[in-house]
């Protein structure tokens, strides 16, 4: 194992070191980063060019110049020779400086994209593999299909357009119009039927309940302003609560295990409990105070489940964990809302809550629920941008593989001896679809790294993506590499991870020492 | 995006230094596109915030250096000092005289006398006096530079100090000035007269910051440091490692593209200070407290936002996120702005100008072949596709040197020829032409859609006439000019809108900015007078001269003045023009206040 | 829940049921069937229609070359302008007007820039996929077929390129010619990476199999073995991921327009189109929906047409009967060749696990870019 991961990391460095090699090179000859000082009629125009020359070592020729960048370059990874050197910007910013802002800024973009759109895109399809050539399945590709075959720019442009301006002038007035109503309504009917497919008369009832459960919340949310003063309120909380506690034990254990279920639902009220006793503590959160609740829950859930659950308690626990997060989640997320229109109404934000560009409001100075929801509404249109754009992808090799699975013998086998589908499904091909997805996610982080550069244009946003382009434009070869080594390693990293990953996951394959 | 390779390319650079055309104390037409605010008076109100979008990124405290001299930089350094003049939207020299006194002691020899009021402070509460502006003199005078540079820019000899972004044409011409007894003044002498002695010196960085980190005692140190250092002589260099430390933290001190952690380096002299700057995304400007003049901050704060993209910046504008944006200009973002609600659309002329430059050397050697090519450009085609749209009134321009609402300008069009070449002649160059087939390779920035859409007419017309057009479109056109691959070029020029001393820079023989290589030798005797000449008449006449020896020389024609636009919320009191000069809507920060009723 | 599969197996409505029984006993072959599959993929049926419905209207309209096309207007002219460039495109009843799409600022006329744009689109997708395809499939064949050190030197070579930005290639292709030939090149160029992991991952996998031992046995030489034996086996990995390469391209070149690094002016392509326009969203919108809606089609069709092939060749596919198509239970990776595991890690149908891995080089949001550019 050892000498198999030496091995790869030696053959990876030579392979970082011929393509920075190339790519160094292939910036060098895109162009001349003098040109902008060249075609200006600046008084200082020679002092400039000399400036410049000096501070890049235009001087020398590309061949030679990348030794001197690889010079520096190797500093970083050499211990006790000193400093990181990665050259300088055309503003004379030293590259190692630029991006320890970028990758943070680019870090904070892609990751929660990254989660929810493989979360959401497994999730479909797993469904759509488990409905394989219904008008759900048929629906779903299309979809999929269309988001994935629409450039970016051109979403974000409907997504600023449709999310942003129109749905903050609606938020100065929350009222939703009753042909509106009537339109989401409808559609979310037609959404549930297609959705739990079964007879027509089933589809039918579920149709008509999902049109009348949406319409009276939509207008209920009409009539109370809820959009600009939004709340969930502990029965909210309760009932969703109960829902997560059946969900995850369905999932987990089976409605049969009663022991998963109290669990789940002792989770569930003691989230109740936390929700007023934890008020006071609220004034004063902190990112870490969040952060110690949320662990602090799922301890505590896995502790019930222990003492609930008699000889099967790893199921319970379990369920009791999921439903714990998802209470603990409701009553944080109910807090945020009780700040919102604190947020809204600050001089800076001045009742358009909803950001078009950039990561945060400068300025904005706020305790931990402004800045969250600051946070909150900078991201959540790139974050839909680049989820609509990947969904397709993880969609597609989660349906392929769910497919692949349950067409294998086990899953027959365990059909035969009598297991509920439930468990088929969860316990036998859910699992076994998952590992070849293993693999893709860890390679697809590596590849997130390098930052979306599109996406970081057009909303302004400061990150690898757009210092790597800077630089690209302005055939400046530094910034370029600082983002390609820092892409180029985790590309690397993560692809042995995925190797390793599988390796682990599936006991058939091993890697060759 | 791509649109904004001109001011990216150029303007950025061409920022703070005195570039052609002579607008020195004329207003250029500001007529707006709707009325403006009537807001001018009613608003009293204080606080608030304004957040202004900008293209760039800021990255440096002293855009006076080379590499600093960015619009941003400049603008962020505008609203943060106070200054011995300022240029208003009219394009007129302003000066602030709550802060200093500048006089014209006498015409001959040229002699001024700057004088620094009373009771100034930085906001850290030391003196601003006759050191900092002494500081300010070494830099933009160039005083001290012995270097000396081979042809590819490489210095051979000597050492060149301040890197100074401006020319140093002017104050060259002066020796150390002579200190003030209050220690407040300083006053100038010049050995020759200069025209734009009254743009050419402004309080710059402090003296006692920069005395300090170049391991000086305090800013009377580095006055006497200066004082013993003699002018600088290229022939006989001399070392002077003490100043060099004092300019090489004066170049590269203030580079910042954070918010310093010693609060020295963003020091104020004027009604605004930097309170914070996140990277590459926004800087923030609070009222200096100390600061007692009469432009006195009303708002609580002003937020410059970086974005790049001009759909985005004029998408945040309707979601109000930032209520001023300055995009290019063009029919499709003239009409978004005025598609937003709340909003005051300011539209005017730029000091800007696309034109094209023929070489005069290779197929355009022969001056027919010039003219006749000349003939065939469809000036008023390309107007009505690219400005019309934007200003219906707006006309062909017909000078290099002067804007249509300079006196000059039309004296200068009885005699520069280029009325001539309103419409294509194609007869007319078939027959100068006397069925020659010249090959032209045309170069223009293939990303800047305007010069796409000049090629496309000219390459058009000048088929029809029988010339064969080669398309030498390219991203990286600034670096081709000059360098003779090509035949003729489409771009543009912006000047600061004062001063006159750029135009030998771009029309003297062998001057760095002459791209096609135009020469005429009693132009450059003219030229050479022009800078000399103090009194604004005669520099009008002068300019008139040559620019008639330009025109007939057949190697350039312009073709529009580019228009220029922001737009304002509603809210925001305090805009209510366009300014034309690289300064934008920032020139008045002082008198910007919110009103949030409206 | 409990339902589900007894209700999939045959959910009606979906889409026309193969006759399955006489397919088995008359004995398609190969090709054969996967015809049959793929005519059977609605969707994949009506995209070919649509897909070379655009390509017939792109080439005859403006034509190719110089063979002019029948449209009155070519892409670069500019005529005058007419009712302030409003598109004329008339539905009821039909009729194109003088202008279907429009026109520009300067008076181009935009149903002519639009399918010129299709036009190089198509060509520089089709360029790509073909060289794409081309390189990956020597390259992946020779590392697979031979193996030892052949292959290190190849996948180490390929891991080297897959880590090169295609923008970088694409801004060096900028600065160095102009035209959309060099520039699908080089795209093509960076882009076969993905290519040919897979199809030496599928080769590592079929040279084990008994009928290349039979060939060997029989004395074929290694190219015959290669080009007549294993690569016949390996098509449907390849054209699966050709189309999806093409797919892929069209959308990067997309996202380089709108970074300037794409097709430079005066030529066009439909992403230039758009992201030059896109300030005119909201008051020419027509110079901007008109492109966006072909690439959009462009896109969607390949993807579907790449759907059916991969449903075609797959054979597992539930529609036919799974349990007479026997798969080997080969393990290439499990026999332990470490860096397989990237490649073909599921051994047992080279077909999916090619549905699993193809996209893995390519840009999983293409108009992004991100990946191609930051791998």
């Amino acid at each position: 194992m050892l000498t198999y991961i030496t091995r790869r990391v030696l053959a990876s460095l030579l392979i970082l070191l011929g393509a920075s090699f190339i790519v160094y090179m292939l910036v060098a000859y895109s162009g001349d980063p003098l040109a902008e000082i060249k075609s200006s009629n600046s008084p200082s125009k020679e002092a400039r060019i000399a400036q410049r020359t000096e501070a890049l070592h235009l001087d020398v020729p590309p061949a030679l110049r990348y030794f001197i960048w690889l010079g520096g370059a190797v500093k970083c990874v050499v211990p006790f020779v000193g400093q990181c050197d990665l050259g300088v910007t055309l503003q004379n910013q030293p590259v190692t400086v630029a991006l320890s802002t970028a990758i943070p800024t680019t870090l904070q973009l892609v990751t929660t994209a990254a989660v929810l759109a493989i979360t959401i895109g497994i999730s479909i399809g797993i469904v759509t593999a488990l409905r394989q050539y219904s008008t759900l399945d048929y629906g779903v590709t299309f979809v999929t299909f269309l988001f994935f075959s629409l450039p970016i720019f051109w979403v974000a442009v409907l997504l600023k357009e449709f999310g942003a301006i129109k749905f903050n002038t609606f938020l100065y007035d929350p009222y939703i119009k009753n042909s509106t109503i009537l339109l989401i309504s409808l559609v979310m009917g037609l959404l549930w039927a297609v959705l739990l497919s079964g007879s027509w008369k089933r589809r039918g009832i579920t149709f008509v309940s999902a049109f009348a459960v949406t319409a009276g919340v939509l207008y209920f949310l009409s009539v109370t302003r809820w959009f600009s003063e939004p709340s969930l309120g502990i029965v909210v909380i309760l009932v969703t609560g109960v829902a997560i506690a059946f969900g995850s034990t369905v999932l987990f254990a089976g409605l049969r295990n009663r022991r998963a279920l109290y669990s789940s639902l002792i989770m569930v009220g003691l989230g109740g409990v936390a929700y007023y006793a934890l008020q006071p503590l609220w004034d004063r959160a902190t990112l870490w105070l969040v952060i110690g609740l949320g662990i602090l829950a799922i301890v505590a859930g896995w502790l019930v489940g222990r003492f609930m659950g008699g000889y099967d308690h790893q199921q319970s626990s379990r369920a009791a964990m999921l439903t714990s997060f998802g209470v603990s989640g409701l009553v944080l997320l109910d807090q945020f809302m009780k700040n919102w229109s604190r947020y809204a109404s600050d001089p800076h934000i001045r009742q358009r809550p909803i950001a078009t560009i950039g990561a945060e409001t400068p300025g904005l100075n706020g305790d931990f629920w402004l800045t969250g929801i600051d946070k909150y509404t900078h991201l959540v249109l790139p974050t839909i941008a680049l989820i609509l754009i990947s969904l397709a992808s993880y969609t597609r090799y989660s349906r392929a593989s769910m497919l692949e699975v349950m067409g294998q013998d086990y899953v027959r086998t365990g059909r035969a001896k009598g297991l509920s589908e439930r468990v088929v499904v969860t316990r036998h091909a859910f699992r076994n679809a998952l590992i070849p997805l293993a693999t893709i996610v860890a390679i697809d982080i590596g590849a997130l790294i390098g930052g979306a550069v599109i996406t970081e244009s057009v909303f302004s946003f400061k990150g690898m993506g757009v210092l790597f382009l800077n630089g690209v434009r302005d055939h400046s070869p530094n910034p370029v590499m600082g983002v390609f080594l820092v892409t180029g390693i985790t590309a690397v990293v993560f692809n042995l991870i995925a190797d390793l990953a599988y390796s682990a996951l599936d006991p058939r394959v091993r890697v060759k020492a | 995006m791509k649109i904004r390779r001109l001011s990216a390319g150029v303007a950025v650079i061409a920022a703070g230094a005195l570039v052609l055309t002579a607008c020195s104390n004329e207003p250029s037409d500001n007529a707006s596109a709707s009325p403006s605010a009537s807001s001018s008076g009613a608003a009293s109100t204080t606080g608030g915030t304004v957040t202004v979008s900008e293209t760039n990124e800021f990255f440096s405290f002293n855009p006076s250096t080379a590499n600093g001299n960015t619009d941003i930089n400049s603008k962020i350094s505008l609203a943060t000092n106070s200054h011995l003049y300022y240029i208003d939207d009219q394009l007129k020299v302003q000066h602030d005289d709550s802060f200093a006194k500048t006089e014209k002691l006498s015409d001959d020899p040229l002699t001024v006398k700057y004088t620094i009021n009373e009771g100034k402070k930085w906001s850290d509460g030391e003196p601003i006096d006759a050191n900092d502006l002494v500081l300010a003199w070494a830099v933009f005078s160039g005083y001290y530079d012995d270097a000396k540079t081979d042809d590819s820019g490489e210095v051979v000899s000597g050492a060149s100090y301040f890197s100074y972004a401006g020319s140093t044409l002017g104050l060259g011409l002066t020796d150390f000035p002579e200190i003030g007894d209050d220690g407040r003044s300083i006053t100038l002498k010049y050995s020759k007269p200069f025209s734009d002695w009254e743009v050419a010196l402004d309080l710059d960085r402090p003296a006692h910051v920069v005395a300090k980190n170049a391991g000086l005692a305090d800013a009377a140190a580095l006055t006497d440091l200066l004082k013993n250092t003699p002018r600088g002589n290229p022939d006989k260099p001399a070392k002077n490692d003490a100043l060099k430390k004092v300019a090489d933290f004066y170049n590269t001190g203030f580079d910042s593209k954070t918010l310093p952690s010693d609060p020295e380096l963003y020091l104020s002299s004027g009604p605004y200070i930097v309170s914070d700057v996140q990277e590459g995304q926004s800087v923030t400007l609070v009222p200096n407290k100390t600061y007692d003049g009469d432009q006195t901050p009303k708002l609580d704060s002003i937020v410059m936002r970086t974005i790049a993209d001009p759909s985005a910046a004029i998408t945040a504008l309707k979601n109000g996120e930032v209520d001023v944006v300055s995009p290019q200009a063009n029919a499709d973002t003239l009409a978004a702005l005025e598609g937003v609600p709340g909003v005051q659309v300011h539209q005017g002329l730029q000091l800007a100008f696309d034109h094209i430059d023929l070489n005069s050397t290779g197929v355009f050697k022969d001056k027919n072949v010039r003219e006749a090519f000349l003939k065939t450009i469809p000036r008023q085609a390309i107007l009505d596709a690219i400005i019309t749209p934007l200003d219906p009134k707006a006309t062909v321009l017909n000078s290099v040197l002067f804007v249509p609402a300079q006196p000059g300008y039309a004296k200068t069009i009885e005699t520069n020829g280029f009325k001539d070449f309103v419409e294509p002649d194609i007869a007319g160059a078939k027959e100068l032409l006397g069925g020659k087939t010249p090959t032209v390779k045309l170069l223009y920035n293939i990303n800047n859609p305007n010069r796409v859409d000049a090629y496309t007419l000219i390459a058009k017309s000048a088929k029809e006439a029988g010339f064969k057009i080669v398309d030498e479109g390219d991203v990286d056109w600034g670096s081709r000019l000059g360098d003779g691959s090509y035949d003729a070029s489409i771009f543009g020029w912006i000047n600061s809108g004062v001063g006159v001393s750029g135009v030998p820079q771009i029309y003297g023989t062998g001057q760095s900015s002459n791209f096609n290589k135009m020469s005429d030798k009693a132009a450059d005797a003219q030229m050479s007078e022009l800078i000399q000449t103090i009194d604004p008449a005669a520099q009008e006449d002068l300019q008139v001269q040559i620019e008639q020896k330009i025109g007939a020389t057949f190697t350039t024609l312009p073709f529009f003045q580019s228009v220029g636009v922001d737009a304002v919320a509603d809210r925001v009191k305090g805009i209510d023009t366009y300014n034309p000069n690289q300064n934008g809507v920032w020139w008045n920060t002082w008198e910007w206040t919110v009103d949030d009723a409206s | 829940m409990t339902t589900i599969l007894e209700n999939t197996a045959d959910v009606p409505g979906g889409k026309p049921v193969l006759p399955e029984k006489p397919e088995e006993t008359r004995g398609l072959s190969q090709g054969q069937i996967v015809r049959k599959r793929f005519f059977g993929h609605t969707g994949a049926v009506v995209s070919i229609f649509v897909l070379a419905a655009v390509l017939v209207l792109s080439i005859s309209a403006i034509g190719l070359g110089p063979i002019p096309g029948w449209w009155k207007y070519g892409y670069t002219e500019t005529p005058a302008l007419m009712n302030g460039g409003h598109p004329t495109l008339q539905l009821f009843p039909f009729s194109l007007g003088e202008h279907p799409f429009g026109q520009d600022r300067v008076g181009r006329d935009m149903f002519a820039m639009t399918l010129r744009g299709a036009q190089i689109s198509l060509f520089v997708m089709i360029v790509v996929g073909a060289i794409a395809a081309l390189v990956g499939v020597l390259i992946g064949a020779s590392a697979g077929f031979f193996r030892g050190k052949t292959e290190a030197i190849l996948m180490r070579f390929t891991d080297m390129v897959i880590i090169i930005p295609a923008l970088i290639a694409a801004a060096v292709v900028a600065q160095a010619a102009k035209g959309p030939v060099l520039l699908a090149i080089f795209l093509g160029l960076v882009s076969w990476t993905g290519m040919a992991r897979l199809v030496r991952g599928d080769f590592l996998s079929l040279r084990e199999r008994e009928f290349v031992d039979a060939a060997r046995l029989a004395g074929a030489s290694n190219s015959r073995i290669i080009f007549k034996h294993i690569l016949p086996n390996a098509v449907g990995v390849i054209t699966v991921n050709t189309t999806l390469l093409m797919s892929a391209a069209i959308l990067t070149e997309t996202a380089l327009s709108y970074v300037g690094l794409g097709i430079q002016a005066p030529d066009t392509s439909l992403g230039k189109l758009i992201s030059d326009n896109q300030a005119a969203f909201s008051t020419r919108p027509w110079l901007f929906w008109w492109p966006g809606l072909f690439i959009v089609v462009i896109c969607l069709t390949i993807n579907f047409i790449g759907d059916g092939l991969r449903d075609a060749f797959d054979p597992r596919q539930k529609k036919l009967n799974v349990r007479r198509v026997k798969e080997s239970p080969d393990r290439p990776d499990a026999q332990g060749v470490p860096a397989l595991v990237n490649n073909a890690p599921s051994g047992p149908s080279s077909a999916l696990t090619s549905g699993l891995y193809q996209n893995l080089d390519q840009p999983a949001d293409g108009g992004e870019g991100n990946e191609e550019t930051h791998r």
